[in-house]
């Protein structure tokens, strides 16, 4: 299965090789889908982990132990009472999560696909999209 | 086999009338052909759902005691026309709020004028002997102004250029967001739902061609601006920006799920409006024009990183538009509809039924639009 985690580091564990714990203590393929260092040393990394499910949640916790913030990531978000169906956001998401359902001709969105890159925000001329990391 | 506007309107009014939609009219034109279609079928409803910049509403707010003759003049901050008579305003669509590139704007307030939400209005005038007043600071809303329509210079394009972008970084257009290297292209026409790709000639639109307009009823008014016949033509509809339309419509009878303000990131503010106008069955050649399909209509691609001058670099029909990718030059660009289909196809089922309820007879126009014009460049010269 795949979960995708948002890991939080700081100064003192910005050091450690995050995917290397994961694929030598867990065996879990990680793709890293966003990571972000700022000036202090702390940051945000987005992975997506692939692996069987008891060894995903032993993976979380030891990164926990060893001093990161883990959660699951989310993903993008539509507010539907918004969405107006034009189809800008198509063409802009390099994960293919939006496409136009055959029949009814509306933007469906799989959230699953997500790397929660935020491409497609800006491009959501009536703001329904969002991403909160 | 011909039929009249009068005899149309007499089985609209009878409840017998036979409405197909421009997507439907294609199967049964293909089944039976034009000559049986046109028998059977009354009117042919079509729709279109995209962005127009040339948009806008005359509001008249009413007369406060003492008076104002207003100037200046804010709704929700945005900046609308000062320049009528005193109580009187043109909101422009594109209009915003001084020193805000985008965010809310007029067609926003359009929008939230017709979703009967409170608007605040604020405005200064230079005190006369006959508006002694200076200024007004209240809330507003469309129950309690005169009046409120919506005035579209120009709307309806028929057929659109395919936008894409060669440069190296991202470019944010009226378009919409164009990746580098041409990555994608959007495109924004209703295609075979589009009024004017249905009528290409502008048989039976005409001044006075009563409309669906945002949910409410409008009508066809003049040609749009930036109206031009001199376009090439491939299955006898052009293949770029041809006639427009200018539209009018009573805001009060209006509904904001078809009439929507848009923030185009670093571009600016626009509106989208759901347009839908009823085609009559004179004749067979009306029909067969109707039963155009995105198979047979195209658009070409040009590239929105050159600031002027854009010769076309591919020519795609809509069928492959909507497929969610083009090849250009061995290379997969995928596509995006900047234009909503499911919206457009919703305008014309409704009028589709507004018609087949008897809601809704057609008007024969009072006057037919030029068949031949070419559009001016601005001069820039010294007097």
């Amino acid at each position: 299965m795949e979960r995708k985690l948002k890991i939080e580091f700081e100064e003192s564990n910005v050091q450690d090789s995050v995917a290397y714990i994961l694929v030598s203590e867990f065996d879990l393929k990680p793709n890293v889908l966003k990571a972000e260092i700022s000036g202090d040393g702390s940051g945000v990394m987005i992975l997506s982990l692939v692996g069987d499910e008891e060894k995903l949640t032993a993976a979380e916790n030891r990164l926990r132990e060893a001093g990161f913030v883990v959660c699951l990531t989310k993903h993008i978000t539509r507010d539907d009472s918004l969405c107006w169906h034009c189809g800008a956001c198509e063409s802009i998401c390099p994960a293919y999560c939006f496409a136009s359902d055959k029949d009814t001709r509306e933007i469906v969105l799989d959230s699953s696909k997500c790397i929660a890159c935020g491409a497609c925000v800006n491009a959501c001329a009536v703001h329904a999209l969002k991403l909160d990391l | 086999m011909s039929k009249t506007y009068e005899q149309i309107n007499e089985k609209i009014r009878s409840g017998k009338a036979v409405v197909y939609t421009a997507e439907e009219v294609i199967d049964l034109v293909k089944k039976k052909g034009a000559e049986k279609a046109a028998e059977e079928v009354d009117v042919v409803t079509t729709g279109t759902f995209g962005a127009m910049c040339s948009s806008g509403a005359f509001v008249n707010f009413g007369h406060a005691s003492p008076p104002i003759r207003m100037t200046d003049i804010r709704l929700n901050d945005v900046m609308v026309d000062g320049g009528l008579a005193a109580v009187d305003t043109y909101i422009g669509a594109t209009a915003t709020i001084p020193g805000e590139k985008g965010g809310y704007g007029g067609a926003h307030l359009i929008e939230d004028l017709i979703a009967h939400k409170k608007i605040h209005l604020h405005a200064w005038g230079p005190g006369t002997d006959c508006y002694v007043r200076k200024d007004i600071d209240t809330w507003i809303s469309i129950d309690d102004i005169n009046d409120a329509y919506i005035y579209n210079p120009r709307n309806c394009y028929q057929n659109y250029g395919v936008a894409t972008n060669t440069s190296d970084r991202t470019i944010y257009t009226y378009m919409g967001k164009l990746l580098p290297r041409v990555k994608n292209a959007t495109y924004s026409s209703a295609g075979q739902l589009s009024p004017l790709l249905n009528d290409p000639h502008l048989e039976t639109i005409g001044m006075g061609t009563k409309i669906f307009l945002g949910g409410g009823e409008g009508y066809v008014t003049w040609p749009g601006t930036q109206y031009k016949t001199n376009v090439e033509e491939v299955n006898g509809v052009p293949v770029a920006g041809s006639r427009t339309l200018a539209l009018i419509g009573d805001m009060k009878q209006m509904d904001a799920k078809f009439v929507r303000g848009l923030d185009i990131t670093g571009y600016g503010i626009s509106l989208a409006i759901g347009v839908g106008i009823p085609i009559p069955v004179l004749n067979k050649d009306i029909i067969q024009r109707c039963a155009i399909s995105d198979e047979e209509i195209f658009a070409d691609m040009v590239d929105y990183s050159q600031p002027t001058d854009r010769p076309p670099m591919a020519r795609y029909s809509y069928s492959q538009l909507r497929s969610g990718k083009v090849e250009y030059q061995g290379k997969t660009v995928r596509t995006s509809s900047l234009s909503s289909y499911s919206g457009a196809r919703k305008v014309a089922s409704i009028l589709k039924d507004w018609i087949e309820h008897k809601e809704f007879t057609l008007n024969q126009p009072v006057m037919t639009f030029p068949k031949d014009v070419k559009l001016n460049k601005l001069q820039e010269r010294g007097c």
